[in-house]
């Protein structure tokens, strides 16, 4: 990944890269198994404006969720670049949501929630602050000092949710976060999720396979081919915020999108 | 439509009647515990007032503990517990420190593990025990090749169970911790260490039965006290009931060792629920 300390690219770019908070070209990554070659992900190309919510759907294995490690640097790419533009030298680039429980069972949920500021030596008195304001805007204030293992699914997935936005990042990479969730559960979670981005206006990734939650959720959704995964297509949605999740449902221009993502996906799905 | 029955069955709720005695003591986990050495103290002790059992060998249980209590009164059997603990203790922190950072280190780093592990692989079937006259000639036969003993055959068993520990630690907390930037020494403390703790926590244990086995048999060797000395006086002069209440001693304080282990383990592991017997 390409990374640029001084931050001055923002300025001097060649296509005004100003504009976008993440600009990705010609993304691809091949995974080495033994001797066979699998090509997750090829010739991706994206913008991602400042405190812009992109929902990305595609069918499973179509290299999502690949997608997102490069972004949080967990994953190296076999082709292209991404480049973020950074505008706060002093707060940390990306935090992700993974997919399955991944808070430290070893930890109290407050502990869990202070990770990020703790390990970059944030005084006390602002990881108090700040751990004690995402725990309440996620209701787990009351649980501060449990276990995970005292907590249900949907409380672990708050916990997880306050600790990425507590590590205060600009980016925001969430993969599937809600996808082991009950109903609703998950559309408790959303709105929570919607109110807490509201507040704070990152630029959020977002992957799912529920274009209900692409809908319900982004600015953007971005359609993803089966694998090798590129993009296919792309929705800008417009839906008035705040939103509720139940009152967009039932909104047929939300029935009309939904339905077109999904002839595009049923494609995939069925080429596979 | 009709029913055809041919016959009926009935369930009907439950007869409330008190329990049967074995009912009764199967609650108590300490009276059935107990009772099966009783009942084998009790045969012996028949046994050999019937001269059944050869008495030089198999002394009756209620001889032994009066002699338990006239040795426990003489009081130089706590200094003798006390010098065996010790042992125990010295070198068992000797081996477990370095077991535990060995098997992180090891646990974390691919690299590290495939330079050091064979070596250590060949070392571990060495029965220990076998090392000590070696031992012996490079630390004296005094206490320092005694912890050193110990020391070895405790390094192998907690680097182990923390190696095992610290590789069986599900990847995405290392996902996690990579994405919010931890550094190796973080990467160590919050991750590693905590995530293999219960690992950990059962080398230990295994290390602490196996310290005592060693000291006792190494007590035989350039030492004038400790209850495995004593063992092994009591063997040269023929004193089979001191030797019984040595026995007794050193199993009590093996089996106190691992309660320890366990409390300590509770206190320090709270996320997971551990089970005392």
């Amino acid at each position: 990944m390409a990374s640029d300390p001084t931050g001055t690219l923002g300025d001097s770019g060649p296509s005004s890269p100003a504009l976008a908070k993440i600009r990705i070209t010609g993304l691809g990554k091949t995974f080495q198994a033994g001797k066979q070659a699998v090509q997750a992900i090829a010739g991706i190309d994206l913008d991602v404006q400042p405190g812009e919510f992109i929902c990305i759907v595609g069918p499973s294995g179509c290299g999502k969720t690949t997608l997102l490690r490069i972004l949080a640097e967990l994953e190296a790419p076999t082709e292209g670049e991404v480049t973020i533009a950074r505008s706060d030298l002093s707060t940390p680039l990306s935090s992700m949501i993974f997919q399955e429980s991944s808070i430290f069972p070893w930890m109290s949920i407050r502990k869990n929630v202070a990770y990020g500021l703790v390990l970059r030596g944030a005084p006390a008195a602002e990881i108090e602050k700040s751990v004690d304001h995402f725990l309440a805007l996620t209701g787990l204030d009351r649980f501060a000092d449990a276990y995970p293992h005292q907590l249900s699914g949907g409380m672990k997935q708050r916990a997880s949710v306050a600790r990425a936005f507590a590590n205060n990042p600009e980016i925001l990479l969430m993969d599937e976060p809600f996808a082991a969730l009950d109903e609703q559960n998950k559309a408790l979670l959303q709105e929570e999720l919607l109110r807490i981005w509201s507040e704070t206006r990152k630029t959020v990734i977002f992957i799912t396979h529920s274009i209900d939650e692409a809908l319900v959720l982004s600015d953007r959704v971005l359609v993803m081919s089966r694998r090798p995964g590129r993009l296919k297509a792309e929705f800008k949605i417009d839906f008035p915020r705040p939103r509720k999740v139940y009152d967009l449902k039932a909104d047929p221009e939300f029935g009309r999108i939904s339905r077109e993502i999904w002839m595009l996906l049923r494609e995939e799905v069925v080429g596979a | 439509m009709t029913v055809v029955a041919r016959s009926f069955v009935r369930i009907t709720a439950e007869k409330r009647t008190g329990p049967t005695i074995l009912e009764q003591m199967s609650r108590s986990p300490l009276l059935m515990a107990i009772l099966s050495p009783l009942a084998i103290l009790a045969v012996w002790e028949i046994l050999a007032r019937a001269q059944v059992l050869d008495t030089r060998f198999f002394p009756t249980p209620s001889s032994v503990i009066v002699d338990l209590f006239a040795l426990l009164r003489a009081g130089q059997i706590f200094v003798d517990a006390g010098w065996t603990i010790g042992r125990v203790m010295v070198g068992f922190v000797l081996g477990a420190i370095p077991g535990v950072v060995m098997g992180v280190l090891l646990g974390l780093s691919p690299f590290v593990r495939a330079l050091l592990q064979p070596a250590i692989s060949a070392l571990y079937p060495v029965p220990k025990i076998a090392l000590f006259p070696l031992i012996m000639m490079i630390f004296g036969i005094g206490e320092a090749s005694k912890w050193v003993i110990v020391a070895v055959a405790v390094f192998f068993q907690v680097f182990y169970s923390t190696l095992a520990g610290v590789v069986n630690i599900d990847r995405i907390y290392l996902d996690v911790a990579s994405n919010f930037k931890a550094s190796r020494w973080q990467l160590c403390r919050t991750i590693a260490l905590p995530g293999a703790l219960p690992f950990i926590f059962t080398g230990c244990q295994l290390g602490l039965g196996m310290a005592l086995v060693i000291v006792v048999i190494a007590e035989n060797f350039g030492t004038q006290v400790g209850l495995g000395y004593l063992i092994w006086q009591s063997w040269q002069v023929f004193e089979v009931k001191d030797m019984f209440v040595y026995l007794l001693l050193v199993s009590l304080l093996g089996y106190g060792l691992q309660v320890a282990i366990l409390r300590l383990q509770s206190a320090v592991i709270p996320w997971k629920k551990v089970e005392a017997d």
